[in-house]
């Protein structure tokens, strides 16, 4: 009988077999949201950690089929000790929150091979939500945050079949219930997630990133740019308060490279050290002004923000360092959002530029590329250096040099072989040579690094700059003028300033060749260009109003309401909000079992007679009559005695007439009258004669 | 500070006996279930917590949302793990009854309301009954054995009726407080003379008075007794009813009786008897049960044994009473009171 076979006794469940405890269909969805939670982690974790984890969730899974038995106490130790050593000796020492994560997941995975009770379960279901938790701090676009809360979907699924193992479509009810919990609950969600107020951080914890981020570096070699133009990754996406300028016009200017060391570009002073920190992330509020724009910026773990020529900060978290340049004060090891202004009057009128500056945007080693020092000895002799400047331009223009991906290599004298010989190179190469050509010339002169373009988005209510937009051009000192902007590439491939690296390898047909699964270089599909831009669209929006949702932004958006809300009115509200949660909770949860109870008027009466009884120190029992618990009253209250008999003997007759002779309305309004007799009798007379009866 | 305790727990027991009144049915709503987290609960709160301030250090709105989302999870299941109990009902078909120091089964009826309930575990001290199902407006019988110390009335102070479910991590629970007891009988102890005692199948023999055993109890006559053992003689005499009890007929086959066990305790002699009854009933033989201030007339079939066996269990034994708020006979008395108390 299977009621029977039910039946167990508490002790003896350690004599069951230990994978037995924990249903097969429990274990399934853990596992499922486990393997989830690995996905966004996939590319930053060790490959052998991933390894280890699928073989080690296996072997669970395979043991609950009984075929395999879990590990005993040593070799599950040995292989404890094993996996932390093969951790130490890949981690060596660095400390990062990379490394932390790793260490997390290497203890969920080692948790697998002992996951033999309910309790078990419910550790690594702690672990797991965590473990969600942790996912969310690396990656923090909307389809990973989907995928995460989906796994947290499936941990919930699983701890119910934990918890009702036998219960026929206990799958399908469970999404339903876990999904209906969901949506009830989401009013209550959305207003805590609006209203608790957004503190500072308790203490400030480093999101040190051990991973190589693709993205501008501070040097320079001649072939480095190409390398990354291979990447069509976001490297941020802009919004424009009011026109969005040319396309020849987005310089997005990052950083100065104004050292030349052999063949490599750097910055003379290093970046100064920075104490570890967060970067802010608060980037202004409320609707941009015509001439500001703003910058959602991926993760570079580096200071730099991209800005556009003549811009002034407009928002806290971002300053102006020397060089018309802008910086964070941490690195931006999250997204950031910043907020610049293009200001109105350009450069000032007599700009000076002083010898220890002229000295170094003259910088050049002591030998090679003779041929090119020749042939700018020979041009400053006879030219001012405007000249200059628009003579190498036309020499870029009119004769055969070429913009190309794949440029030849030119490992001696690189600036003499491009100018002169081979006539192919890429923008870091021009840059490059022309800076060097300048400085021969004496002109200061200096590379920028930055990104030119970028895309409209969906809609056409942002740009996205990606890394293939990724440039380098040159600035060089006119007397009079100050830093003017050169770009080579503008002079020799003019496609690549006016529409983008696209077009400009159209012919070459090398945009994102090593790149197959990049939407962007399918531009010909015109539904998955498409299909890309929306999910962009959907992640900007994403991105701007929900995980960029922080301090300022939500002060921005209290301030629009009305009434001065402040953080202590935050914190009421969110108390408010809670409280109400659980009101609501409560009365429907009363309501529900008041539809139970609530019967006809007479079903009400008797209820309040119940109740006064109960009040008057005389339990009601179940199954008693009228009649006796009436006398029972009587006993305990004299004063009500009379009363309480004439309303047994009402009930009594309520209940013997027959349904069709019962006067439902008249007995009630009867039994009404007289309970109210008795309470009144009761308040005026109220002292109770004896100590009513305690139940123990 | 133990008398704090001690005190603070009795007020407690009080409040829930009040809230709880003595029935044999029970249907559980807002008034009488009582919800808190469970472990796991507590647990699952503490991360809830370390998640918020992992949000606020990182000030990571997704991680802020992650955890109100898991803390109205937690709240929505403290609904529906009240919502699970809230509407059954829990009635006592039959104390059912067995040996002594065995399981006595319980015959319960779960009924649901108008929600389905799901994964119910009813439990009496060590032994429990889980993963009870029970659809809107269905209703499922179910046997719980319960474990008795000792013969007599068997009835536990409550019977927990509990669930955990969604998600195990608020448990809601309620008691049924039964009224009535089931019955443990005696343990049976093998008989030392029920060997040498051969039934002759003569009836009138035990009238007799047999030679040499002339030294008879003379007692007045009671319900009860055989109208053979009558001394008519003596009635028409004096017109008092006297019976005569041989001492020679004492392990007599036709009647089970208390007092042929000189020098046994009470308890083994009950024991004896107990084997003697479900010995008697298995050969189909017909006999009588004599205990003090119980007699019970010779008869034959299951029926009569069982008879003679509850007779034998709650011999000198008091029904539990109403307003008692202790278990009775289970195996946790044997914890909690002295062993010299009991009758």
């Amino acid at each position: 009988m299977s009621l029977l076979a039910r039946f167990s006794r508490s002790n003896s469940d350690a004599a069951e077999g230990p994978t037995q405890a924990i249903p097969s269909g429990a274990l399934l969805w853990l596992i499922g949201s486990f393997a989830l939670l690995l996905l966004p982690q996939w590319d930053r974790l060790p490959w052998w950690l991933i390894a280890a984890c699928v073989v080690l969730a296996a072997w669970r899974w395979i043991a609950q089929q009984g075929r395999v038995r879990l590990p005993g106490r040593w070799l599950k130790t040995g292989i404890m000790l094993v996996m932390i050593a093969v951790y130490v000796a890949t981690v060596q020492g660095r400390f990062t929150v990379d490394t932390a994560a790793s260490f997390f997941v290497l203890a969920v995975g080692l948790k697998w091979l002992e996951t033999r009770s309910a309790r078990d379960f419910y550790v690594l279901f702690f672990i797991l939500v965590y473990l969600a938790a942790v996912n969310f701090l690396f990656q923090q676009d909307i389809l990973w945050a989907l995928l995460t809360f989906g796994a947290i979907g499936c941990l919930l699924v699983g701890v119910q079949i934990l918890n009702a193992p036998d219960l026929p479509g206990s799958l399908k009810a469970g999404w339903k219930r876990l999904g209906l919990l969901m949506l009830k609950t989401l009013p209550v969600v959305v207003l805590l997630f609006v209203f608790f107020p957004r503190m500072a951080p308790l203490w400030s914890v480093p999101l040190v990133s051990g991973q190589a981020r693709s993205g501008i570096s501070d040097t320079m070699r001649p072939g480095d740019i190409s390398n990354l133009v291979q990447s069509s990754e976001r490297a941020f996406r802009v919004t424009f308060g009011g026109a969005t300028p040319e396309y020849r016009d987005r310089y997005w200017r990052g950083l100065i490279l104004d050292y030349l060391d052999g063949e490599t570009w750097r910055q003379r002073d290093d970046e100064p050290f920075q104490r570890l920190g967060r970067v802010a992330t608060d980037g202004g509020v409320g609707p941009l002004a015509d001439n500001e724009y703003d910058v959602l910026m991926e993760p570079t773990d580096k200071r730099w923000a991209f800005a556009l020529d003549n811009s002034v900060a407009a928002s806290d978290n971002v300053f102006r360092a020397g060089e018309d340049l802008f910086r964070f004060s941490r690195p931006a090891d999250s997204p950031v959002r910043y907020r610049l202004a293009l200001a109105m009057d350009s450069a000032p009128s007599s700009p000076v530029l002083a010898p220890a500056q002229r000295y170094r945007y003259l910088q050049l080693p002591q030998g090679g590329n003779p041929r090119t020092r020749e042939l700018a000895a020979d041009m400053a002799a006879s030219q001012s250096p405007v000249e200059l400047v628009n003579n190498l331009m036309r020499r870029f223009r009119e004769q055969e040099y070429f913009y190309t991906l794949r440029p030849p290599a030119m490992p001696e004298d690189g600036v003499d072989a491009l100018l002169f010989d081979e006539k192919r190179g890429f923008c870091a190469h021009y840059a490059g040579a022309a800076t060097f050509l300048f400085r021969a010339a004496g002109i200061p002169s200096r590379i920028v690094v930055g990104y030119q373009g970028g895309d409209a988005g969906a809609g056409g209510e942002y740009l996205i700059v990606r890394q293939y937009d990724a440039h380098a051009w040159v600035e060089v000192w006119l007397e009079g003028r100050g830093w003017v902007r050169i770009d080579p590439t503008a002079a020799i491939a003019p496609s690549r300033i006016e529409s983008g690296l696209r077009d400009a390898m159209a012919e070459e047909g090398s945009f994102l060749e090593n790149d197959l699964t990049s939407p962007q270089r399918y531009g010909d599909f015109a539904a998955l260009q498409w299909a890309s831009l929306q999910l962009d669209r959907i992640n900007y929006q994403w991105q701007r109003w929900v995980v960029g949702y922080q301090g300022q932004s939500q002060m921005d958006l209290m301030s629009r309401l009305p009434g001065g809300i402040g953080m202590r009115e935050l914190g009421y509200i969110t108390a408010g909000v809670v409280g109400l949660a659980l009101l609501i909770a409560g009365v429907v949860s009363g309501l529900a079992l008041r539809k139970g109870t609530r019967q006809d008027a007479f079903g009400r009466v008797m209820f309040a007679w119940h109740r006064l009884c109960e009040q008057a120190g005389v339990p009601v029992r179940s199954g008693e009559t009228p009649m006796v618990l009436a006398e029972r009253m009587a006993d305990a209250r004299p004063v009500v005695a009379e009363t309480a008999r004439t309303f047994a003997r009402a009930v009594n007759s309520h209940y013997y007439s027959s349904a069709s002779a019962r006067q439902n309305a008249a007995d009630s309004q009867r039994l009404k009258r007289l309970l109210k007799t008795m309470k009144r009798q009761l308040r005026r007379y109220g002292k109770p004669v004896s100590r009513a009866p305690r139940d123990d | 500070m133990g008398m704090l305790k001690q005190k603070i727990s009795s007020r407690w027991q009080r409040w829930i006996n009040r809230r709880i009144p003595r029935s044999d049915t029970q249907a559980f709503s807002q008034r009488n279930i009582f919800i808190v987290p469970t472990g796991a609960g507590v647990v699952f709160g503490v991360l809830l917590l370390i998640m918020l301030i992992t949000g606020i250090n990182y000030q990571n709105s997704l991680i802020y949302l992650m955890t109100f989302a898991l803390g109205a999870v937690f709240v929505g299941a403290m609904h529906q793990t009240h919502r699970n109990l809230s509407g059954l009902t829990l009635a006592l078909i039959r104390a059912g009854e067995g040996t002594a120091g065995d399981d006595v089964p319980f015959y319960l009826r779960l009924s649901a309301g108008k929600d389905t309930s799901v994964a119910i575990s009813l439990s009496v001290e060590d032994s429990r009954l889980d993963g009870v199902h029970i659809r809107a407006g269905a209703a499922s019988d179910l046997v719980l054995p319960i474990p008795s110390a000792h013969r007599g009335y068997l009835r536990p102070d409550r019977i927990r009726i509990e669930t955990r479910f969604p998600f195990g991590l608020l448990k809601a629970w309620s008691w049924l407080r039964l009224s009535s007891a089931g019955i443990a009988y005696p343990r049976p102890l093998v008989a030392p003379e029920a060997g040498s005692l051969v039934d002759d199948g003569s009836e009138s023999r035990a009238a007799q008075p047999r030679v040499g055993q002339d030294n008879a109890d003379l007692r007045p006559w009671r319900e009860g007794d055989l109208s053979q053992r009558v001394m008519w003689k003596r009635f028409a005499r004096s017109g008092q009813m006297v019976v005569a009890d041989w001492q020679g007929e004492q392990g007599s086959p036709h009647w089970l009786d208390f007092n042929s066990f000189p020098g046994a305790d009470a308890e083994l002699r009950l024991s004896y008897l107990a084997w003697l009854v479900a010995d008697r009933v298995q050969k189909g033989a017909k006999f009588g049960l004599n205990l003090p201030g119980e007699v019970i007339d010779p008869d034959s079939g299951a029926a009569h044994g069982e008879r003679c066996l509850r007779a034998l269990a709650v011999w000198g034994e008091q029904p539990p009473r109403e307003h008692d708020a202790l278990p009775f006979g289970t195996r946790q008395t044997l914890d909690v009171q002295p062993a010299g108390k009991r009758v």
